[in-house]
């Protein structure tokens, strides 16, 4: 029997893996290292460094074309019948790991209601600082005129 | 092809590089570290030539290597090939791009409008000397808009398509493994225009620049505008096991557009690069826009321009010439001298050598 894979109430999988790929390492290791505690019998596929190589679409011609490679560091793991993936920019193993286990947690639906907040708060901190960042640009634009 | 094999040199060659690294002293975390932070834009033109986006890794090299950039760059493409390729992201096109720069030098009216984002443009070119006298130069807080620029903007290009001043691009359902790709594959000529962006994009910062610089002066069929310059960061998204595509993180990407008239339309060269680096982008795309029926063996020509801006081969080649070459500089010297003795009418004669 395939098990049910658990969800966060407030968050689609792909929102919640963007922001633990993006989340601050520290703040995500320590929010995911009480987690393993409900987490028996857990087993380490994978953790380990790699390459995703970057496509582009050309807007001259259409062409998809490679841009170069970006290191990555990956964790995938298991435990009752279900896995937890991690992925992030960098060679930080550990924040793999951590992603992992909250991806894990979830699908489990175990420690919903900590990882759901964990995720609000930190997709509201990506949040604020893209939108600073954006302030920032805001304040280069440029009326151009012609005389 | 005679080489001949130095015997007796080990310890000198220790030494020398002894003698290299000295200069340098200790690598430690921190000047990586620092290197990493006040360097953003050399760390972003080691990545993209190394075709390797990681700060650290290229922080790193440029330490260990006192800031020999080619040197820098071979101990990246080296590095890289220890490491397996986990997956190849989805294509990233210009509409997705998480925007800081924005200009275009065709129009100045384009929709979504224009974004300086950080340059030096505009900027006098002074130089604070007086930080060697004890001073410290800190740069004037920025003073953020009440409200944010659009993240994402529209394409100028497609807009131009809309008004008839351009061909709309065709639709390209490569992706995956099966975009053709010049680390796996040998750049055979003419080659796929997968071929050629990806080279331009790894491609050497100087010899891009000085070749597109020729095609801009006139040596080149087409003269170009900056049709749009973004700096941009791009989501590489990947794929769950369990399918949901997410992004695994940002990088910074560059990307040009050149526009020049041909005939009766538009025609368009196009460039872009792993982290900030926009002299190389434009030249890029200038070579790209003159590539095109270029006369054999001239500098805008494609096989001309990715071979000779291949920075590890061309700077490996340039250096391997100090290297040993006694037994084939002896071969020349017998050759000239042969050559001279029959000019004077005399037999060639064997001479003794200062290495024999």
């Amino acid at each position: 029997m395939t098990p049910t894979i658990g969800t966060l109430p407030d968050h689609g999988h792909d929102q919640m893996l963007g922001v633990l790929a993006r989340a601050d390492a520290a703040r995500l290791k320590a929010f995911a290292e009480p987690l393993i505690a409900a987490l028996e019998g857990i087993e380490v596929r994978e953790n380990r460094t790699g390459l995703v190589m970057l496509p582009m679409r050309d807007t001259a011609e259409g062409t998809h074309f490679h841009l170069g490679e970006v290191l990555v560091s990956e964790a995938l793991i298991a435990c009752d019948g279900l896995e937890g993936y991690g992925m992030r920019r960098g060679r930080d193993l550990e924040a793999a790991m951590a992603m992992a286990l909250v991806d894990l947690s979830v699908a489990l639906g175990r420690n919903v209601p900590a990882c759901n907040d964990f995720i609000t708060s930190e997709a509201a901190i990506q949040a604020a600082e893209d939108h600073e960042t954006l302030r920032r640009v805001e304040a280069t634009r440029v009326e151009m005129e012609t005389f | 092809m005679a080489y001949v094999a130095t015997r007796g040199g080990e310890r000198a060659i220790e030494q020398s590089q002894r003698l290299f690294r000295a200069e340098m002293g200790a690598i430690t975390p921190e000047r990586v570290a620092e290197l990493r932070r006040a360097l953003p834009y050399l760390i972003d033109r080691v990545m993209g030539e190394a075709s390797l986006y990681d700060e650290d890794l290229a922080a790193l090299a440029l330490a260990q290597t006192g800031g020999e950039l080619y040197e820098a760059i071979l101990l990246l493409r080296a590095w890289r090939t220890t490491q397996p390729r986990l997956a190849v992201a989805a294509p990233v096109t210009q509409e997705s791009l998480f925007t800081h720069r924005r200009i275009s030098a065709a129009f100045k009216d384009i929709p979504g409008g224009q974004v300086l984002g950080p340059t030096l443009d505009y900027a006098h070119r002074i130089l604070a000397t007086e930080v060697l006298e004890g001073a410290t130069s800190r740069p004037e807080p920025v003073e953020p808009a009440d409200r944010p620029a659009p993240a994402q903007q529209p394409s100028v290009a497609a807009w131009q398509a809309a008004n008839g001043l351009l061909s709309a691009p065709r639709a390209d359902s490569t992706t995956g493994n099966d975009i053709p790709d010049v680390t796996r594959e040998p750049l055979l000529f003419p080659a796929p225009r997968a071929h050629s962006l990806q080279s331009l994009a790894r491609a050497e910062t100087g010899g891009v620049l000085a070749l597109g610089y020729a095609a801009q002066r006139g040596y080149g069929q087409a003269h170009p505008t900056v049709n749009e310059l973004r700096l941009a960061e791009a989501d590489l998204r990947v794929t769950h096991p369990r399918g949901t595509v997410f992004s695994a993180g940002r990088v910074k990407v560059s990307q040009a557009e050149v526009v020049s008239k041909k005939g009766s339309a538009l025609g368009l060269g196009f460039a872009a690069t792993l982290g900030w680096n926009e002299v190389k982008v434009i030249a890029a795309a200038t070579l790209d826009l003159n590539a095109k029926g270029a006369p054999k063996g001239s500098a805008t020509e494609e096989e001309f321009f990715l071979y000779h801006t291949e920075g590890v081969e061309s700077s490996g080649f340039c250096i391997h010439f100090k290297l040993p070459h006694y037994v084939t500089f002896q071969s020349s010297l017998d050759a000239m001298r042969d050559a001279r003795a029959g000019a004077a009418g005399a037999a060639p004669s064997k001479q003794a050598e200062p290495a024999e």
